[in-house]
């Protein structure tokens, strides 16, 4: 209920150039120890350049041009890459949406998990693959020792996505970026996955950043919601508060193209009328004004900042008093 | 895994009986091979005696059973010139090919890999630039005149390495840079290709992420998996080389089985260049199962597959 006053991550006006198109534009949020803020939004916003960005895996084609992204009290924007590589592993760990394409596939994941941990502690072979060896154990894996010899096209998605999670977290870092972990895998397993992070946060107090496109799995496990569209965070709030006030169009359109939270995790958010306009086709004004049922001119010209909503909760819209028209406009 | 071996046998063996058929079927097309054999201006009763010799007189699929009775039993047949097995007179020149070809391979192995490996890990820097340059020399000069171009440059006009024949390793230098140089942008190309292929997997950014350095990176992952493809590469430029060592070899008076051949051609003793026929063509056959073998050692996919 009560927000702590430090958060653990601060990512604050994060910016990502490709080619000169603003990809990520002043992305900010904050993450508390033990807790899950999900970052939404449909599928070329922004979220995995966000993601990559804070830790400095940008590919090459992108820069990062703004941002603060401290953890604790240091900044990983001003960190060199030989920091930023003590820092990936250790301190922040991330994992990815193709979890069999993340592992080397001539390694066994014995060697790639005790890699992870060797490379930071400088433990011995044999103690990297004990170590290792309790990973597996602790992220749900059966039959670890035949595991570790194992190589990852012996694996299916949902263990390899496991070993990610072993990898990620086998020298205890403070944060976790998830993006996308279930996006690739079964539904059945997509929950397992999600049961073994929500398990994480509550045995060692990672705190998470989950990307995911799917509102249902931000009802499951979010704390805070950032929902993203277009490089920039259009609504952020507790995730209770934004279902049930929703202060954005986009959100309020978003949630109403999911039937049901409660019982209808999967759902796309591909369903509002309109297309998402492209980085080059971005212009001065809302990024939403296109498709925006209460757009007016102010919007298509003056972006608008994020105005505080209440506790913890912000919404980049000029019009959040006309708010309750949409809800009133749907059937 | 012993399938898979098994497998890979059975395919040398039908590739091997595809190229005695062939090498065979190539003999016979002008109808009567001893017209191939005799020297230019022998008289009708010398052609009659040698196809009698040489059984061209039985219908063809006694021969061809013949043909293949004989290469079983290792029978080359005999040098209609020198009256000597074939095979004997292959095998004295064989240890200078597989010197000249072992060079050129170091050549080519030595300088393309590890520059293909610069190329793509510096992709757009001036080693790049610098390095695809060499490569495009090296594939588009043809041999026969980057050979005549080393031996002007650093034996006639520098006087540093011999013209050309046998001796010390000096001698060697300038054939294997000439027969090497092709093969040697191949392997650059393809590891530079297989690198950046490999650099752009979701596995490199995995890597990185749980905080391994970019150079371990490439040592431990990157190569490894960048190397499949090359290895199918190297199978076949072995026997590239031994193809492309007949115009060297005869441009350094190299004593190889290249320079051989031409002057079996040239004395129209066939048997021999039959013999040197099948030899490459095994070279082929055989370092393409080697390949298949070196495949199954790197990949577990292959290794571990029932
Ligand atoms: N490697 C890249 N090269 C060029 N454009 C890219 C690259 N990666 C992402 N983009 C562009 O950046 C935008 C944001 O991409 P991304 O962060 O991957 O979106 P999301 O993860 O939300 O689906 C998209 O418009 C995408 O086309
Ligand atoms: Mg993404």
């Amino acid at each position: 209920m009560h927000e702590p006053i430090r958060p653990l991550l601060d990512v604050s006006d994060l910016t990502v150039d490709i080619d000169g198109a603003r990809v990520v534009d002043g992305v900010s949020f904050t993450v508390a120890p033990g807790e899950v803020m999900a970052l939404v939004g449909e599928s070329g916003c922004g979220k995995s350049l966000t993601a990559f960005a804070m830790l400095g895996l940008l590919p090459s084609v992108a820069r990062r041009t703004e941002g603060r992204i401290l953890l604790g009290d240091r900044d990983l924007a001003t960190f060199s890459e030989r920091q930023l590589r003590k820092a990936r592993g250790k301190d922040i760990s991330i994992i990815f949406q193709e979890p069999s394409a993340s592992l080397d596939p001539l390694a066994s994941v014995g060697s790639q998990i005790a890699d992870a941990y060797r490379i930071h502690t400088g433990a011995s072979r044999a103690d990297a693959f004990e170590k290792a060896r309790q990973m597996l154990v602790d992220v749900g894996i059966p039959d670890p020792d035949r595991r570790l010899d194992q190589f990852p096209f012996e694996l299916s998605g949902g263990m390899c996505q496991r070993i990610m999670i072993a990898i990620a977290l086998i020298c205890g870092p403070r944060v976790l970026v998830a993006d996308e972990p279930t996006t690739a895998l079964d539904v059945t397993i997509q929950a397992q996955i999600l049961d073994l992070m929500k398990k994480l946060v509550a045995d060692h107090g990672t705190s998470i950043v989950l990307i995911t496109h799917d509102m249902g799995v931000v009802a499951d496990i979010a704390d805070h919601v950032a929902v993203m569209y277009a490089g920039r965070i259009a609504e952020i709030a507790p995730v209770q508060d934004l279902f049930d006030h929703p202060a954005h169009p986009y959100t309020a359109l978003l949630l109403a193209s999911v039937p049901r939270l409660d019982v209808a995790p999967k759902a796309d958010l591909a369903t509002i009328e309109g297309s998402v306009p492209t980085p080059q086709e971005f212009g001065p004004g809302c990024h939403f004004a296109s498709r925006c049922p209460l757009v007016t001119d102010k919007c298509r010209v003056e972006q608008p900042p994020l105005f505080a909503q209440g506790y913890g909760h912000r919404s980049a819209c000029w019009h959040i008093d006309r708010i309750a028209e949409i809800t009133g406009m749907l059937p | 895994m012993l399938r898979y071996v098994g497998e890979r046998l059975l395919q040398a063996m039908i590739a091997i009986f595809g190229v005695l058929t062939i090498v065979f079927i190539v003999m016979h097309l002008s109808g009567d091979p001893t017209l191939l054999l005799v020297p230019q201006g022998a008289s009708a009763e010398m052609i009659a005696d040698l196809r009698r010799e040489l059984g061209f007189d039985r219908p063809l699929w006694v021969q061809y059973v013949g043909y293949l009775n004989d290469l079983i039993h290792l029978d080359f047949g005999e040098s209609v010139v020198q009256r000597v097995p074939a095979i004997d007179i292959v095998a004295s020149r064989l240890p200078y090919t597989i010197q000249l070809a072992a060079g050129a391979l170091t050549v080519a192995i030595g300088v393309g890999i590890p520059a293909g490996i610069l190329m793509a890990t510096r992709r757009g820097g001036w080693l790049d630039r610098v390095l695809t340059a060499v490569v495009v020399t090296g594939q588009s000069v043809p041999t026969f005149l980057s050979a005549i171009l080393l031996i002007f440059v650093f034996a006639v006009t520098l006087g540093w390495l011999p013209a050309s024949g046998i001796g010390g390793l000096s001698n060697l230098v300038m054939p294997s840079i000439a027969l090497g140089a092709l093969s040697m942008s191949t392997f650059a190309r393809m590891t530079r290709i297989s690198v950046a292929d490999e650099l752009s997997k979701d596995y490199v950014r995995a890597a990185r992420a749980r905080g391994l350095p970019m150079p371990k990176i490439i040592v431990r992952h990157v190569l490894r998996n960048a190397s499949i493809p090359v290895i199918s590469i190297a199978a076949l430029e072995i026997g590239n080389l031994l193809a492309g060592a007949v115009i060297i070899e005869t441009v350094f008076a190299w004593p190889g089985i290249g320079q051989l051949a031409i002057q079996s051609i040239q004395a129209r003793d066939f048997l021999i260049v039959q013999v040197i026929v099948l030899l490459i063509s095994f070279v082929y056959v055989i370092t393409a199962v080697l390949a298949d073998f070196i495949y199954a050692i790197v990949d577990p996919r292959i290794r571990l597959a029932r």
